[in-house]
């Protein structure tokens, strides 16, 4: 042993090249030491949960800066750093992720983005969140906004991911869940969208309620325009049902009498109270117009076009006839078709025929009482009869067999006479016309068909 | 520790060679060594030293130079102890045989 402690008195001048040593390995590893302490502190954190990590070296000491979303998740990484063969000590820099209170996430669609915004509760979450939006609205532009915080509500995600199954469904609008509150405004992109919206609301997981529901439909929009040219009537837009179709169809192809009617009508919910009324009498308004644009939008209805003579003009202007509904807007602009120019009597005779071959004069069954259907055709006579104002015209009555000649006799004098009057009212001088009843004297086709009595029943206009 | 050695493992090797010839060289040596009041004070500051860097007191890079410093010192004591053993057997062994 003392031979041991002589010789070490001797061995310190191997301290010299030593230290030299030593500095030359403090000068080449420092960094490649901190760099692997480095890559290896990250590669231990690779299953942990955290957010804006951040990982500083200095000789063999480790900083841990990081957001962690629950105590435990915090102890856990820096546990995990701690255990980095080569790491002296941790500088637990780490903290929890604030909690918000009260939780609130958005997603709010205009027309050309997505913006998803307020808190996800993990970062995964909010990735998820992210790519559904994007595979709900394939190419629609998807703006991540969300921060992330601690505090979300239970089974939060479902929620979230049910609501925006939605968000495709709105044109515009923002829907909120605040806690476990969810909120919704905007418009629908169709009709329909309102209620199916309503409808997938009821299944929000457990604890979740609707706190407001302010998603407006679409207007329902229903348009007919008429061509004159064309000679068609194109009906598009929307219809409640089946059976309101079926009756506005048929009500237009009375109405319209020398047009075809083209319908690209659909069906679809959401229709205002009334509408099959509102429709049909805006559209007895439309046939009366020589031209014209028929707009119905929810509750409104525009009517713009040009109307046979200023009588009709201002009749149009003062309303749709009493079955308009009373809560429904009515906008007219009507024009008034500049007069054709006079022709003689021959050519107006023409014209009558022609009219009276199209369409006729209907009236209600037994009765003298002119069907507000008519009022199209009747618009178009009185046009005809203003183009030749010096001719005397025969307005002539017929009737089908059916019934007692006597009353036959008289209904055709009646109906006949209610004619001028109209024709009087609106405007012709009442001199000009003579009312003739026939009865079934002068039928044109047989009365053994149901056809026939039809065309039996008709007024004629004579000129004399 | 296994950390440190692996990864400096050429200059721990080093300072063993060092400390193997020092060691060597030192039984033969004539002339005096250091005396007995600076051995100790240079064992108490070893001693500092290595206390410091097993409590962590030293922080960041020191820190690290210090656990390297005194693992190459640990390693060339070792060698010096190994090659003063070593020549001492050579010595003694030629004594006898002449």
């Amino acid at each position: 042993m003392q031979k041991l402690f002589r010789w070490a008195s001797k061995w310190w001048p191997g301290l010299i090249p030593l230290a030299v040593m030593w500095g030359f390995a403090a000068w080449n590893n420092t960094l490649p030491v901190e760099a692997d302490l480095s890559a290896r502190s990250s590669a231990a954190l690779k299953d942990t949960v955290l957010d804006k990590t951040r990982i500083a070296v200095d000789g063999r000491d480790v900083s841990l800066a990081a957001d962690a979303f629950s105590e435990e998740g915090r102890r856990d990484a820096v546990m995990a750093v701690e255990n980095v063969p080569g790491v002296r000590l941790v500088e637990d820099a780490t903290r929890l992720v604030p909690e918000a209170r009260p939780f609130v996430w958005n997603a709010e669609r205009d027309v050309v983005r997505v913006t998803l915004s307020g808190s996800a509760p993990l970062p995964a979450m909010k990735a998820r969140l992210v790519e559904a939006a994007r595979k709900e609205l394939g190419g629609v532009e998807v703006a991540d906004q969300m921060g992330l915080a601690r505090g979300a509500p239970p089974r939060f995600e479902a929620a979230a991911m049910l609501l925006l199954d939605q968000i495709g469904k709105l044109k515009d609008g923002k829907i909120t869940i605040s806690d476990t509150k969810v909120s919704l405004s905007g418009m629908a992109r169709e009709l329909g969208g309102r209620e199916a919206i309503a409808a997938a609301l009821k299944n929000l997981p457990e604890g979740f309620s609707v706190a407001t529901n302010e998603i407006k439909a679409p207007p329902y929009i229903f348009q007919a325009y008429k061509d004159p040219v064309a000679a068609t009537v194109t009906l598009t837009g929307y219809v409640p049902d089946n059976n309101v179709h079926a009756a506005i169809a048929t009500g237009a192809s009375r109405k319209f009498f020398g047009e075809k009617v083209v319908d690209n009508l659909k069906a679809s919910v959401g229709a205002p109270a009334s509408f099959n009324t509102a429709v049909v009498a805006a559209l007895g308004a439309l046939s009366r117009l020589s031209t014209g644009t028929l707009v119905v939008s929810d509750r409104e209805v525009k009517l713009s076009g040009d109307a046979l003579y200023e009588g009709a003009a201002n009749e149009i202007r003062a309303g749709p006839g009493k079955d308009f509904p009373k809560t429904w807007q009515y906008k007219p602009e009507i024009t008034v078709k500049p007069a054709a120019g006079p022709v003689d009597g021959t050519v107006c005779q023409q014209l009558f025929s022609e009219l009276l071959s199209k369409g006729k004069i209907r009236f209600e069954p037994k009765r003298a009482n002119i069907d507000p259907d008519s009022a199209g055709i009747l618009d178009h006579l009185i046009e005809t009869a203003l183009r030749c104002p010096t001719t005397n015209i025969e307005v002539a009555g017929h009737t089908d067999s059916d019934g007692e000649d006597s009353f036959n006799q008289a209904l055709s004098e009646k109906r006949a006479q209610a004619v001028i009057d109209y024709l009087v009212k609106a405007g012709l001088p009442a001199n000009r016309f003579t009312a003739v009843g026939y009865g079934a004297t002068q039928p044109v086709a047989g009365n053994d068909t149901d056809d026939g009595k039809a065309q039996n029943r008709r007024i004629e206009f004579l000129v004399r | 520790m296994p950390y440190l050695v692996s990864f400096h493992l050429g200059w721990l090797v080093g300072s063993l060679l060092l400390g193997l010839a020092m060691g060597w060289i030192s039984v033969v040596q004539r002339g005096n060594g250091t005396s007995k009041v600076t051995a100790r004070w240079l064992a108490v500051l070893v001693a500092g030293l290595v206390a410091a860097s097993l409590t962590h007191v030293v922080p960041g890079r020191f820190g690290y130079w210090l656990d390297l410093g005194l693992i190459m010192f640990a390693c060339y004591l070792v060698g010096c102890t190994i090659g003063a053993w070593l020549r001492d057997r050579v010595v003694s062994r030629s004594a006898r045989a002449a």
